[in-house]
């Protein structure tokens, strides 16, 4: 059964985010004296922005709990380790993305939650 | 019991160390690259010394050793080599407040992915005649307008951009020479000089860029005519020349580890109008120079014009690891040597090491200085090493400031044929040595941890009774503490003349080394491309092997900081604070800035209480409080900035130049940037 628009916010939030940090990596590897453009780590960043990306646009869609909850923990991991690359990369604005998609990915859990198990009249 | 918190920070930082230091290339000469010891200057130089310091007396004119005026006109910024400005506009309360003002890219630059070698720049700007005079590791000559950075002219060289002697394209700038009385609307009173890789020296007007044709041939000097002995590469030309009155004083770099013999060390004097040869120093005994060779001067000088004398930082003999075919005196290999400016007469020499079988060459200028010890005014040098000594005697006499002391060192396993070591070596009392060489270093815990002790299996191979353990041949070699990479390079000392304050980067980097039998060697070093470190020393009974002590993962194996910087009160010789510096960083990702990073470059000092410095592997520049050492101001360049800054006033505001040109000894990053700071115009105003 397709997920209702609140339902989804949780992974719009995080698809958001992850495109934010995306744009930011991008300019972090393209801009000049960024400390990090050109280098590999920035292209990690890039790269696993768009992987996060995409594993939020696939999370709405997906059926069955176990599923999702797989799901979820790699995007979990997806984000810590992102999380830790951009603080390396000194790159604090994606560090702040990474936190924002995380919220996403719990206000999702929430919600999901809220719709298996609706609340008592 | 580790809590999961310091383990998850542990787990971190063990994966960020995974992607962490680059295989350090090896520092020789720039590059990669029966001695009975004496405790004292060179006997007959003292001789010469006292002869030196009596005419001196009657016929020297008057030159203080810091200029009354700011003066920015050469590599290390003065002739004493002290890298200090009186200027204090900028000064340790707004110096955060500092901005870019401009910014310029050559274009003469090369990361070597295409046809062209890559590029090495540790160039410094050099300020005069109202212009910023740069040169290029293309050889090409830029004059920029110091307040805005636009370019007045470039004159290029047209050299060929060919690797000859080094693994790189390396430039480290210009000289400039002005007449004591420049004839206005007359040519080449104001000369900048711009040496190449293939030995050639131009001359060339500094108000127009054109070539100064009473100069050597049109304007060019062919340097490589004096290479009459073991010829097998052209003396490269990349320090400027050192620039003594009318006198170009002129060394050369050559082509280390690869052969048994080179071209043996020589220091031409110039004239700085003509381009005539005044005279010829040699650094090694003439019996000796074509079994051997180098101990040549690759990096700059400095002089103390008052006394009539330039010191020369001379390097270590040929090979540089093995000794066989040089065991007799070499004493002014691996030394300071004070020769007169005028004649090239040895005035007094001291070394440094003695019979020298690892590449410590002397690698910056001595730093010249007056202090006050012990209520007496001293007329100093400080000469730092590879090995984190700083050597402080008398710059006049040679003799020592605080004692230096001549100490049994290791005599080695044996296993190296023809070796015949020192027996002692020279170790200065004060200051203490900028790094602890007398044990084996601490293994990182957590480079050790990760790679499942392969750190401490090494160690175990290593052998290491202190500083000078001599090569061998068995396991892995000997541990080497510091060794090329480590300790102080080109950048040299600083010193504030005000505070008696001298200022120093220094790296800690563990290598170790292990000889090959020739056999062996060509063995172990079958040119399958997966070999590293290897060096052939063609012709002597050994080849080489120098590694950075690292493991699987890159990690380095001895404990942080891998870099530091340290101010010293020279009234005492004691460290008034010391500090890690900069933020060793790889594929991107810094590391704690608590860790330091290896640096090469070095620093600026000026009177407002600021210490300028870029020198490390995250491309940053940095301000630093003379006063505590703290940390006031940073920005990012393009690649690391490895030569001191320039310091400098044009129309009444304070600038600061660097140069961030990189060098593969700490990353493969290269720029081609030239970036200046101010304070915004109200500030400084």
């Amino acid at each position: 059964m397709p997920q209702s628009r609140s339902q989804r916010l949780g992974a719009i939030v995080l698809l958001v985010a992850s495109l934010v940090g995306f744009a930011i990596a991008l300019y972090a590897y393209f801009a000049p004296l960024t400390g990090v453009n050109g280098t590999l780590g920035a292209l990690v960043a890039i790269l696993a922005n768009i992987a996060l990306a995409v594993m939020a646009l696939i999370l709405p869609a997906l059926k069955g709990n176990a599923t999702r909850n797989v799901w979820r923990v790699l995007i979990l991991l997806g984000l810590a380790g992102t999380f830790f690359a951009a603080l390396l990369l000194h790159q604090g604005w994606i560090c702040v993305a990474m936190v924002v998609g995380l919220i996403g990915l719990i206000l999702d859990m929430v919600l999901a939650n809220r719709a298996t198990h609706p609340a008592q009249p | 019991m580790p809590t999961l918190r310091t383990t998850a920070q542990r787990l971190g930082t063990a994966t960020a160390l995974a992607l962490f230091l680059t295989p350090l290339p090896l520092l020789a000469q720039d590059q990669n690259a029966d001695q009975t010891a004496s405790n004292a200057p060179e006997k007959a130089s003292s001789q010469a010394a006292s002869e030196q310091a009596a005419s001196q007396q009657d016929t020297s004119k008057s030159v203080p050793l810091v200029p009354g005026t700011p003066t920015w006109d050469s590599f290390h910024g003065q002739l004493n080599a002290q890298k200090y400005s009186p200027l204090d506009q900028i000064n340790a309360d707004n110096v955060g407040n500092l901005k870019k003002t401009w910014e310029v890219h050559t274009g003469d630059v090369s990361d070597g992915s295409g046809e062209l070698p890559p590029t090495v720049w540790s160039a410094t700007p050099v300020f005069a005649n109202d212009t910023l005079y740069i040169g290029t590791p293309f050889y090409r000559i830029l004059a920029l307008d110091p307040a805005t950075g636009e370019q007045k002219w470039s004159f290029d060289t047209n050299s060929k951009l060919e690797a000859l002697t080094q693994p790189a394209l390396k430039s480290r700038g210009v000289a400039y020479w002005e007449a004591e009385n420049p004839v206005e609307g007359k040519s080449c009173q104001k000369i900048v000089y711009l040496g190449t890789m293939d030995a050639q020296l131009f001359a060339v007007d500094a108000n127009t860029g054109k070539k100064c044709s009473n100069f050597a041939n049109n304007g060019v000097l062919n340097v490589n005519q004096w290479n009459d002995t073991n010829d097998k590469w052209p003396l490269s030309v990349l320090q400027p020349p050192t620039v003594v009155g009318d006198h170009l004083i002129l060394g050369w770099a050559g082509n280390d580890w690869a052969f048994e013999q080179a071209p043996p060390g020589t220091v031409f004097s110039i004239n700085a109008r003509t381009g005539e040869r005044e005279w010829t120093f040699h650094a090694l005994p003439k019996d000796m120079r074509e079994q051997s060779g180098t101990a040549n001067v690759w990096t700059h000088m400095s002089a103390d014009e008052e006394n009539g004398l330039v010191y020369l930082p001379v390097s270590s003999p040929s090979p540089n690891y093995w000794g066989g075919n040089r065991t007799e005196k070499a004493p002014m290999a691996t030394s300071t040597t004070a020769l007169d400016v005028d004649t090239g007469e040895v005035v007094w020499s001291r070394q440094w090491v003695h019979h020298d079988v690892w590449d410590y060459d002397i690698n910056s200028a001595p730093t010249l200085m007056d202090i006050t010890v012990d209520g007496e005014k001293i007329p100093a040098l400080v000469q730092a090493t590879k090995q984190g000594f700083l050597f402080v005697v008398n710059r006049l006499t040679g003799e020592d400031v605080w004692p230096i002391e001549e100490r049994p060192v290791p005599q080695g396993d044996g296993s190296v044929k023809g070796e015949k070591l020192a027996a002692t070596q020279p170790f200065p009392t004060k200051p203490a040595p900028l790094l602890d060489q007398s044990e084996k270093p601490e293994i990182w815990g957590l480079a050790d941890a990760v790679s499942f002790g392969q750190c401490s299996a090494l160690w175990d191979k290593l052998t290491y009774e202190g500083m000078y353990t001599p090569p061998t041949t068995k396991g892995e070699g000997t541990l080497a503490y510091p060794d090329s990479a480590g300790g102080v390079q080109w950048g040299g000392v600083a010193y504030d003349p005000q505070s008696q304050t001298a200022i120093v980067n220094t790296s800690h980097i563990v290598q170790y080394v292990k000889l090959y039998g020739r056999e062996a060697y060509e063995k172990a070093d079958s040119g399958s491309g997966n070999e590293v470190g290897f060096s052939p020393q063609k012709g002597a009974p050994y080849g080489m092997r120098l590694k950075v002590a690292r493991n699987w993962l890159g990690m380095p194996c001895w404990k942080p900081p891998f870099g530091e910087l340290v101010a010293l009160d020279m009234h005492t010789g004691d460290v008034k604070w010391r500090r890690p510096l900069g933020a060793s960083q790889q594929y991107g990702f810094f590391m704690p800035e608590s860790w330091g990073s290896p640096t090469i470059g070095g620093p600026a000092v000026t009177a407002g209480g600021v210490i300028f410095i870029g020198a490390s592997m995250d491309a940053k520049l940095r301000a630093y409080s003379l006063e505590t050492g703290e940390e006031l101001w940073e920005d990012q360049a393009e690649a690391p900035a490895v030569a001191n800054p320039a310091v400098y006033e044009y129309e009444g505001r304070e600038y600061v130049v660097f140069i961030a040109g990189g060098n593969s000894i700490l990353k493969d990053q290269v720029g081609d940037q030239v970036v200046a700071y101010a304070l915004p115009k109200d500030d400084s105003e």
